[in-house]
């Protein structure tokens, strides 16, 4: 088992880091509008967390990518 | 470490100014509420930065360059994967419902959920822990301002507990998340100035990749082969991304707290999602000086590569910047202590002595116990920090102790939240049953911590999986307001969470 998996590509790491990354923002795309805004005292576009979610895991897949 | 005029004149005005600007808030502080969770008045930017000067301590600078000498950038993985992702979740999954449950502390919200035996248990680690944390942090606080400003480590031990004593038992969780605020500026300020003078000195960012990489070409990948023992690709992504990162962002007291007190449900979801910011770039503070120090002085072995942080201030900063940057690297220690220590008196409060010793007592008798064991702790904090000296292995213990709930952890608290079926049983359960796995993989195979925590969460979601369905539901009313679908679909529990959120209820 462990020599199976000392034999892994280092390169999985990164798909599986990246694809884990894209999970969580599409995990964040379905969280309810409504849920999102919950408390806010407006509706305004800049409120919406899924965007801050997107931009933040969004430069992380970048970053597992280049390096 | 040598010392100029200026320096000393930028270090004692800021050693000065933080406890001044802390009391500031004690005016605010009226009710137990106010001491606690500031009145549920913080606003989502305190938030984060609070969440981020708690999270990142004086131990961080040296072991994260430390480590970023020796390992090169795979330790910003603590900052990215094993954070990021993590601080996602809890924003949008766990945040919302601490926030709307109305609880002062995670174990609170745990006893609620299952019940006073999870409670209890949860309490007793997290109370033991901060405790010990705090004669830690104490410890390295006498020794960085004995080392810096030649003052006795007896009497900088004095000065730390009155700096940080003053403002964190006179204003509560107010004047720590606010001066964490200012300590987080001085923090990145500091920072920011060594890393660019240190990537001036360098050459720039190309000059260090070509000063590192001929010897170390694996210093530039944040994924290291399986045989690394430290940092092995797999368990970084299934130990520390999947399991442990989220335990501790998502039911770490000292870090959740700071949401508790948030103004509105979105500001406590909104903070801790920006906190992701500032984390994001700590990795410029902390792990970049490590590989500055390694391309400017590649000669550091064994345990001195630990001192990579501290030979760069030595070696590459001009009077007046070096002040700059022990304020930074004091900043970092003080609004750690602070956090740990407001969270210590809140879990003691209000999880044992509110719990066991006396319930029903008017607000301001709660509010008088916190500042009281506030000022117990500080006095702890003076009295066990020489301890820690003499056995340097307690901290160790006391962060494998916690590593070994971890998983178990934040399997029932996942579970809780996400699966309405989870019940007491199964939640008390999966806890034992987790920790029980947990213990014999480290005492019986002495296997990596990030492994274990794996091993022991699944075991756990296993173990409260099947004693739930084996056992009989909690009452639906129970729930309310504590598991996911049910806030989501239902007004009526809406309204109900609205007031008790409010203190109506």
């Amino acid at each position: 088992m462990t020599e199976w998996l000392e034999g892994l590509p280092l390169f999985l790491g990164k798909y599986i880091a990246a694809l884990f990354f894209i999970g969580m923002i599409v995990w964040a795309w379905f969280r309810p509008r409504k849920y999102i805004y919950e408390g806010a005292p407006d509706k305004k576009g800049w409120r919406d967390l899924r965007i801050w979610a997107t931009v933040f895991l969004g430069i992380q897949v970048v970053l597992y990518v280049i390096f | 470490m040598g010392i100029h005029g200026i320096d000393l004149v930028i270090v004692i005005a800021y050693l000065v100014a933080i406890p001044i600007f802390g009391v500031y808030f004690k005016k605010y502080v009226k009710t137990e509420e106010d001491y606690f969770l500031a009145g549920k008045m913080l606003p989502w930017w305190v938030i984060s930065m609070s969440i981020i000067g708690t999270n990142i301590g004086a131990y961080d600078y040296m072991g994260a360059a430390g480590g970023a000498y020796r390992f090169g950038i795979a330790q910003a993985n603590y900052e990215w994967i094993g954070a990021i992702p993590a601080m996602v979740l809890a924003a949008l999954l766990f945040v919302p419902y601490y926030w709307k449950a109305g609880v002062y502390t995670v174990p609170e919200f745990l006893g609620k959920r299952y019940n006073t035996a999870v409670r209890v248990i949860e309490a007793i680690l997290w109370g033991a822990f901060l405790a010990c944390v705090l004669g830690v942090f104490f410890w390295a606080s006498g020794l960085m301002l004995n080392e810096y400003l030649g003052i006795p480590v007896e009497f900088s031990l004095m000065i730390t507990a009155l700096i940080v004593g003053i403002y964190t038992i006179t204003g509560g969780l107010a004047a720590v998340a606010m001066t964490d605020v200012v300590q987080l500026l001085v923090m990145f300020i500091g920072g920011v100035a060594l890393t660019v003078l240190g990537l001036w000195t360098a050459g720039g960012w190309s000059g260090l990749v070509e000063a590192i990489t001929p010897a170390n070409p694996d210093h530039f990948k944040l994924f290291l082969p399986l045989s690394n023992p430290t940092y092995p690709w797999l368990g970084m992504i299934f130990g520390l991304a999947l399991v442990l990162s989220p335990a501790w962002w998502c039911c770490h007291q000292a870090i959740i707290q700071r949401t508790l007190g948030a103004r509105s449900e979105w500001d406590a979801k909104a903070g801790m999602l920006f906190a992701a910011f500032p984390k994001m770039l700590i990795p410029i503070l902390v792990v970049l000086p490590g590989l500055l120090a390694l391309a400017l002085n590649p000669g550091l072995a064994g345990a001195d590569m630990d001192k990579a942080f501290p030979w760069l201030i030595k070696n590459l900063l001009p009077a007046g910047l070096a002040g700059l940057v022990f304020a930074a690297f004091m900043a970092a220690l003080i609004s750690s202590v602070d956090s740990t220590l407001n969270s210590a008196a809140t879990l003691w409060t209000r999880d044992i002595y509110q719990r066991f010793f006396k319930k029903d007592a008017p607000d301001r008798h709660y509010l008088k116990v916190g500042r009281i064991l506030t000022l117990v702790f500080v006095i702890w904090a003076i009295a066990f920090a020489p301890v820690t000296k003499a056995f340097p292995g307690i901290y160790v213990a006391m962060q494998t102790l916690l590593s070994i709930f971890q998983g178990p952890t934040f399997a029932i608290t996942l579970l809780g939240i996400y699966w309405k079926r989870a019940n007491q049983w199964g939640g008390l359960g999966g806890l034992l049953g987790g920790v029980a796995i947990s213990s014999s993989m480290f005492f019986v195979t002495k296997a990596s911590f990030l492994y274990i925590a794996w091993w022991s969460f699944l075991g756990s979601i296993l173990i409260t999986i099947i004693v739930s369905l084996l056992t009989k539901p909690d009452p639906i009313e129970k729930l309310e307001g504590l598991v996911y679908g049910l806030v989501m679909k239902d007004e009526n529990l809406q309204d109900i969470l609205k007031k008790r959120a409010e203190g109506e209820e």
